[in-house]
């Protein structure tokens, strides 16, 4: 035990004191906070310039009715034919395309933009969304009714839909809010997070082992401690430094929560604005709540990094180098890429048969069940999905040591998956 | 003979040859045991399967008449040939690791450790990472590291590799002071030189066989086969009448010292000595006779290329 806990401090301390260590943890929620950011800021300065299109109407309806956006402007040409207007308006002319729309405008090919560079599909759209609602119109007059304009102004709606998890108790202000938005988002932060972090501690247990078979320190390692205990201080020494940087994001996260952000944003700016935004205000505020899903996210990144970590480590103890451990990387990683794909698809049905599997089989669970935590998943199903995982760690700590024994004594041989199963099987 | 460690019929082989066939050895307590043998003969697989990283296909190997347990390979102190530290760590803190490692508390490491720095020179590089340190001074901390915990029985694959005149002398000298404190001592190496000053018993390994095993002076002594260096001033008829049938010469005439003709001959049997001696005196004007020893290193490639 001595010696586990001497080779647990010797990887814990190298590695949180390195300076990359406090810039990564500095920078990660700064990092976490661009990405989502980014693509808001992408699509608001991403206005295109705004396109001329040439518009022949052989319908006499379109036309007149087309009206400028910012992202197409329209010349309307009266008395051309297309292939005239196509022969005018060419590359040359700075024009982007023809509209042409044929006399029956609902035929099949009547309305056809030809375009003098590549199309774009935010256009396609605009022009078939304004063309569409100019017949509806058309058809609608068709039936003569008085005062149309004022109707169809009038029965514009727009609906908002709260929604609440039923706790039993019957009162709606008990109830807990939820809005899948806000969940939504939080659900895939939190399950990028724990493949990110599986992904890079477990390689940081891989390269740790192969490092240390490369340098020859293993040598003096196996003869003062048992494999058993090199692996382990190695497992749980990285899985300290791990917790460590949770727990002070854990910290900036909170305390950011419970401090900052009623703060910067105050009441009235909510109030002011939308019901998502106020709903995502309630979330990141309810310090509480925050800090249960820290827990969480705790239970599962030991957990997975655990599982996974025994599997990195006995694929280290295999090879003699970085570039040959790639065969046994790849094939750790395909569970981990599964279960991004289905945590993706998760958030249609939280509750469907394959979110459920996904997140009791050991090798996806970590990720599907933290990302599905807070759409609100049933505790006897997150208590069940711990249980499984962790036994599931003692399972695969258990086959790896076997492999991890006889592998780090092995140099200057390609250890295929055949050699893996014998010594799994030695006695 | 006191033994402390007993290797028998230990064979071992890799994939297309043979790196131990059969070899047997034993190492007494307290001594320094030398093994030696050219590059690639198994003086390494031998240790290494001696502090059990590799195991042996056949034979087996007893610490005080009981086999050699993990347990018991802990409280070994072994220097690999290549050295291993971790070089990101600060030099003094790892000494310590290892040191805590091989059941020392920290207070006691780090003071054992500190005055074996200042022993060995190295003690201002106590707080420098390893990777800053040059081959010698990482393998006197990688020494350091080995010996720290006091074990009774050490190994150490090629310990002199590596280090200039100065410091292999420094490292010689705290060999032998370990061996004085009741520690038995193996060490590898291709160095005959350092084989004479230290070992009190050797093994020669070549092409994976024990070849040659004993006491340095007992081998020496049996290599040397009666051979003697003369000095004298005659005719060469004269010189080998004197000789007669006890001696016969086993060099043509060395050239000359002094006025005197050098020459080596041969004398098969002990009590005869001084029978030629006599003759040499009275009739060849005999200026010395001295009995040849070979070096090591003669005895080493000697027996190597199968002429002793």
């Amino acid at each position: 035990m001595k010696n586990i806990y001497l080779i647990i401090s010797r990887e814990y301390l190298e590695r949180v004191r390195k300076k990359s260590f406090i810039i990564v943890t500095l920078l990660m929620p700064l990092f976490m906070i661009a990405m989502m950011v980014a693509p808001s800021l992408v699509m608001l300065y991403n206005t295109s310039d705004q396109k001329q299109v040439v518009v022949v109407d052989r319908s006499g309806l379109i036309a007149d009715n087309l009206y400028e956006t910012p992202e197409v402007t329209f010349i309307r040409e009266t008395g051309m034919s297309k292939s005239e207007a196509c022969n005018i308006y060419n590359a040359e002319s700075g024009i982007f395309g023809v509209l042409y729309i044929g006399e029956t405008i609902e035929a099949r090919d009547s309305v056809q933009l030809i375009t003098n560079s590549s199309s774009s599909m935010m256009l396609e759209e605009n022009i078939a969304a304004q063309i569409e609602s100019i017949v509806e119109r058309e058809k609608l007059k068709a039936y003569n009714i008085d005062n149309l304009e004022e109707i169809l102004a009038n029965i514009e709606t727009n609906i908002s839909l709260a929604t609440y998890l039923n706790d039993g108790s019957g009162e709606e202000e008990m109830m807990e809010s939820t809005s899948t938005g806000v969940n939504y988002i939080l659900g895939i932060v939190l399950g990028m997070m724990l493949y990110m972090i599986i992904i890079l501690y477990g390689q940081m247990v891989l390269t740790s082992v192969v490092e240390e078979k490369s340098s020859r320190v293993i040598d003096v390692m196996v003869t003062s401690c048992t494999p058993f205990q090199l692996m382990m201080g190695k497992i749980l020494g990285i899985a300290a430094v791990a917790l460590t940087q949770i727990g002070i994001w854990a910290l900036l996260v909170l305390s950011a929560s419970k401090f900052l952000v009623p703060v910067v944003f105050s009441a009235d700016v909510v109030a002011a604005n939308d019901m998502m935004l106020g709903a995502a205000l309630g979330t990141i505020t309810d310090t509480g709540y925050l800090a249960s899903l820290f827990v969480y996210l705790t239970l599962f990144i030991l957990g997975g990094f655990l599982l996974y970590a025994s599997l990195y480590a006995a694929a280290g103890s295999a090879v003699d180098s970085i570039q040959d451990s790639q065969q046994f990387n790849s094939i750790i990683m395909i569970p981990i890429i599964l279960a991004i794909i289905i945590m993706m698809s998760v958030f249609n049905d939280p509750n469907s048969p394959i979110a459920f599997w996904s997140s009791m089989i050991p090798f996806t669970s970590p990720i599907v069940m933290i990302a599905r935590i807070p759409l609100g998943i049933a505790t006897w199903e997150i208590v069940l999905s711990v249980v499984i995982l962790y036994a599931s760690f003692v399972a695969t700590t258990f086959i790896a040591s076997k492999i991890f024994r006889v592998g780090i004594f092995m140099h200057g041989k390609r250890n295929s998956w055949r050699d893996l199963w014998l010594w799994i099987r030695e006695k | 003979m006191d033994t402390i460690l007993k290797i028998e019929n230990v064979s071992k082989s890799y994939t297309g040859h043979k790196a131990l066939d059969d070899v047997s050895l034993e190492i007494p307590r307290g001594a320094v045991y030398g093994l030696l043998g050219p590059n690639g003969a198994g003086k390494t697989t031998l240790i290494r399967i001696i502090t059990r990283i590799t195991m042996a296909d056949a034979g087996r190997v007893l610490l005080d008449g009981k086999p050699l347990t993990a347990e018991d390979v802990f409280h070994i102190g072994y220097m690999p040939e290549e050295r291993g530290l971790y070089k990101k760590m600060r030099v003094g803190e790892q000494a310590i690791f290892f040191a805590r490692l091989k059941g020392l508390d920290s207070r006691e490491a780090e003071r054992r450790l500190r005055a074996w720095f200042k022993r060995l020179n190295i003690a201002e590089w106590w707080d420098r990472k390893v990777e800053d340190l040059s081959k010698g001074m990482a393998q006197k901390v990688q020494f350091i590291a080995t010996v720290v915990h006091e074990p009774k029985l050490l190994i150490f694959d090629e310990p002199f590799s590596g280090f200039d005149p100065i410091n292999a002398n420094l490292l010689k000298e705290e060999i032998l002071g370990l061996r004085d404190r009741g520690a038995t001592v193996i060490f590898s190496t291709h160095n005959m030189a350092s084989v004479e000053e230290i070992c009190d018993h050797i093994t020669l390994i070549n092409k994976s066989r024990n070849i040659l095993s004993g006491s340095v002076e007992e081998i020496r002594r049996t290599a040397g086969g009666n051979n003697f260096e003369v000095l004298y001033r005659a005719s060469e008829e004269e010189f080998l009448a004197a000789l007669g049938n006890l001696a016969t010469r086993t060099t043509e005439s060395r050239g000359t010292v002094g006025g005197y003709t050098q020459t080596r001959i041969h004398i098969p049997n002990d009590e005869d000595v001084r029978g030629v001696i006599a003759a040499l005196n009275d009739r060849c004007n005999l200026r010395s006779l001295n009995e040849v020893i070979p070096s090591m290193n003669d005895i080493f490639i000697r027996t190597v290329n199968g002429t002793l």
